[in-house]
């Protein structure tokens, strides 16, 4: 909990801290600005990264599954559409060559007339021939003129005796047309040994029940001998009767189905063999192959791989894309926010940092008021006391004749009770500025009360050289407040104002309406200006710029204790050699306190 | 020249005294007291028509005083002298029948001036009656 106080307070500004260092705030805010986007981000980004990762990988698996799933039963279908038909043409040579038939096959017009029967239902059956039981041919039919050919060193010989079956591999033979060899083998009556029905058939059928086997998602299906000869016509990888080329190592595949296979052992089928190869091209495919039964042939299922093809490719750009958009976008909604945020906090801290100055500068007021009111009053006693003795000695004077120094003591004493004046206005001020007067309000109109000010101060305005102008808006609301308070405050500034003028100068005085509820008076002077430091202390009781004696530097104090109590404000713009603004602002009506 | 007696109630002694031997030097009857209690005293015994008198002293409040001599002697004018600035307590001071207030420290001519309109308010009086 402590830790996680110690982070987040860590990430926001503390305004406390650079309280008036400006450039250190905005640094502090622009930090603020930084972190919090960057945890917007990461909180935001994060989970969109990690999901987006696991369904990509998770879709992967799953189609990598699906596409091994497919293959599997596509071997399957293929192994036994293939095993079927050859073991149904086993089957009908065994029943044409029936143990008896065997006489009556020696016989070419027999043999012929069965041929032309097979041939009817088998097209591709291409001769047919018996061989006795010392492997010699005793008839054929086909396109050759065989006759007498020995067999008994040949190996399919001595298998189809041993086995009684035989069906070879493909082979081109004398006619150059691929062909295999199915023979049986019958036992002649009384032990006289076993004789031989031979049949070669044409590629083209076993061709025929392969091709069944392609479908869109398979590229290629083709049979193998166990030398890896190719058996029938592959329609992509290579040639029938030369080597399948998918058997060549290409290189390394980039693409590992071990994991997946593992997982679905029990999909595969028994026997099978299910790799990933590379082609001559450099492509990777699946590559399934399966032992046919009772045949010396082996089945091949070529895939292309989903994963490497296009459409995966552009699923995989369409959701990268979507993905790199969802964070761009969200980079720039987190930008505008941590903007926002920012300014936001900025502005109330702004807000807070103005009400603790106005706080503390009326705390300020009302202590030295305090403070002023006492001095005052104490002072104001010996005060009184001076002033009679020298009005005493001054009575005395008058009744005593000339003598030497009378004059010389006359004007001391005079000096003494000027003095006494002055330090009566500054007492009288300070009283002034602290007590509590009750506010008398009426309804008046500030256009006129300027003009009533101005008048009082025209004689000393003139002799000074300097003109007063009034741009009075005539539409100005009357106002509810305190005309005598008022009158003190606007003789306040306007004299302020001759007093920095000096000699030759404008001063203009304009009257607005400020928003529905309030009147803003401006009070413009083109004297010699100020610093902001003597702007930010101008308020301040006994702040004066004015030389020794001639101010109390409480004019504006007072000024501003007035403005605060009748509900309105006061703000100056200066700047060295560019004159002063004074901006008061009234309300219309006086809220009841 | 000012008729009448006038009596200064004010607990600052040189004040109080120095103020006396101006307006003697007026011509004028005057006495001086320097404590609420001294003045009432005075009061009764001198009999002034015209008071001036602090608004604040260390025995008694100048406002209590104010009311004592309204009740017992209607007759005699009361002048305030305020230390305080303050405007309101002059009005106060007004409202419970003192006849004006001067502020201190006091300008001898405005006093002067304040005596002069109570003794013609007072004068008036007397003849109307």
């Amino acid at each position: 909990m402590n830790t996680k106080r110690m982070w987040i307070s860590r990430l926001l500004p503390s305004p406390s801290e650079y309280f008036e260092d400006t450039a250190e705030m905005e640094k502090n805010y622009r930090y603020f600005s930084r972190r919090l986007f960057v945890l917007l981000l990461g909180l935001t980004m994060t989970p969109l990264i990690i999901v987006s990762g696991l369904l990509h990988y998770q879709y992967q698996n799953l189609l990598q599954k699906n596409e091994l799933t497919q293959l599997v039963l596509n071997l399957e279908q293929s192994q036994n559409t293939i095993e079927r038909f050859v073991s149904k043409l086993q089957s009908i040579i065994k029943f044409v060559a029936r143990d008896d038939r065997y006489e009556e096959l020696r016989n070419t017009e027999e043999l012929k007339a069965l041929f032309v029967r097979l041939q009817q239902e088998y097209p591709d059956f291409a001769d047919i021939e018996v061989i006795d039981s010392s492997g010699r041919q005793q008839s054929y039919i086909g396109p050759y003129e065989l006759s007498g050919n020995d067999y008994t060193q040949q190996n399919w010989y001595k298998e189809v005796l041993q086995r009684g079956v035989y069906l070879s591999n493909v082979f081109s033979g004398f006619r150059q047309v691929p062909h295999f060899v199915i023979a049986v083998s019958r036992k002649l009556p009384d032990n006289k040994g076993s004789w031989v029905l031979r049949v070669t058939i044409d590629v083209n059928t076993l061709q025929r029940y392969v091709d069944i086997g392609v479908t869109n998602s398979i590229s290629d299906v083709y049979l193998v001998d166990a030398a890896g000869n190719l058996q029938t016509k592959p329609r992509k990888y290579g040639l029938i009767g030369e080597k399948s080329v998918l058997l060549h190592d290409y290189g390394l595949t980039e693409y590992s189905i071990s994991e997946t296979l593992a997982d679905y052992q029990q999909l595969l089928v028994k026997n099978a063999d299910v790799t990933v190869v590379k082609t001559p091209e450099g492509n990777e495919v699946l590559h399934a192959a399966i032992d046919l039964q009772s045949t010396p042939w082996r089945l091949v299922l070529v895939k292309d791989l989903y994963l490497d093809g296009n459409a995966w490719f552009f699923f995989q750009l369409r959701l990268f894309s979507i993905i790199l958009g969802c964070i761009l976008l969200g980079v720039l909604i987190l930008l505008r926010m941590s903007h926002v945020i920012t300014a936001h906090i900025r502005q109330s801290d702004r807000r807070r940092q103005h009400f603790f100055l106005e706080a503390e500068s009326a705390n300020k007021l009302a202590a030295i008021g305090r403070l002023a009111a006492g001095v005052a009053h104490e002072i104001n006693n010996p005060l009184s006391i001076i002033n009679q003795k020298t009005g005493l000695v001054m009575d005395y004077f008058e009744m005593t004749e000339d003598f030497k120094y009378k004059q010389a003591m006359e004007q001391a004493l005079n000096g003494v009770q000027e003095s006494v004046n002055r330090c009566r206005t500054i007492t009288h001020r300070l009283l002034g500025f602290a007590r509590h007067t009750d506010v008398m309000i009426e309804e008046l109109d500030m256009n006129q009360l300027l003009q009533e000010v101005v008048a009082f101060l025209a004689k000393e305005a003139t002799y000074n050289q300097i003109a007063i102008n009034f741009d009075l808006d005539e539409g100005l609301k009357h106002i509810q407040s305190d005309r005598g308070q008022l009158q003190q405050v606007f003789l306040n500034i306007i004299n302020n104002a001759i007093d920095a003028i000096g000699n030759e100068g404008t001063i203009l005085l304009k009257t607005r309406m400020q928003k529905e509820d309030g009147i803003r008076i401006t009070v413009v002077d083109d004297g010699p200006g100020m610093s902001v430091e003597v702007v930010q202390r101008i308020f301040d009781p006994f702040f004066t710029t004015k030389e020794t004696g001639k101010g109390t530097g409480l004019g504006l104090s007072i000024t501003y204790g007035i403005l605060k109590k009748l509900g309105g404000d006061i703000q100056v713009n200066s700047e060295p050699g560019q004159g002063a603004t004074f901006t008061i602002v009234l309300p219309l009506v006086q809220e009841q306190q | 020249m000012i008729q009448g007696k006038i009596l200064i109630i004010d607990d600052e002694v040189e004040f109080a005294s120095t103020l006396r031997q101006r307006l003697a030097l007026r011509g004028m009857d005057v006495s001086d007291a320097h404590s609420g209690t001294e003045g009432l005293e005075q009061l009764a015994g001198y009999k002034p028509d015209i008071v001036l008198l602090d608004l604040k002293m260390p025995d008694m409040n100048g406002l209590d005083i104010l009311s004592l001599i309204k009740e017992k002697y209607p007759h005699t004018e009361v002048i305030m002298l305020t230390g305080h600035g303050s405007v309101a307590a002059g009005i106060e001071a007004m409202e419970k029948g003192a006849f004006d207030y001067i502020m201190k420290p006091v300008d001898l001519r405005d006093l002067l001036v304040k005596i002069e309109q109570a003794a013609a308010g007072m004068e008036q009086t007397s003849h109307g009656q």
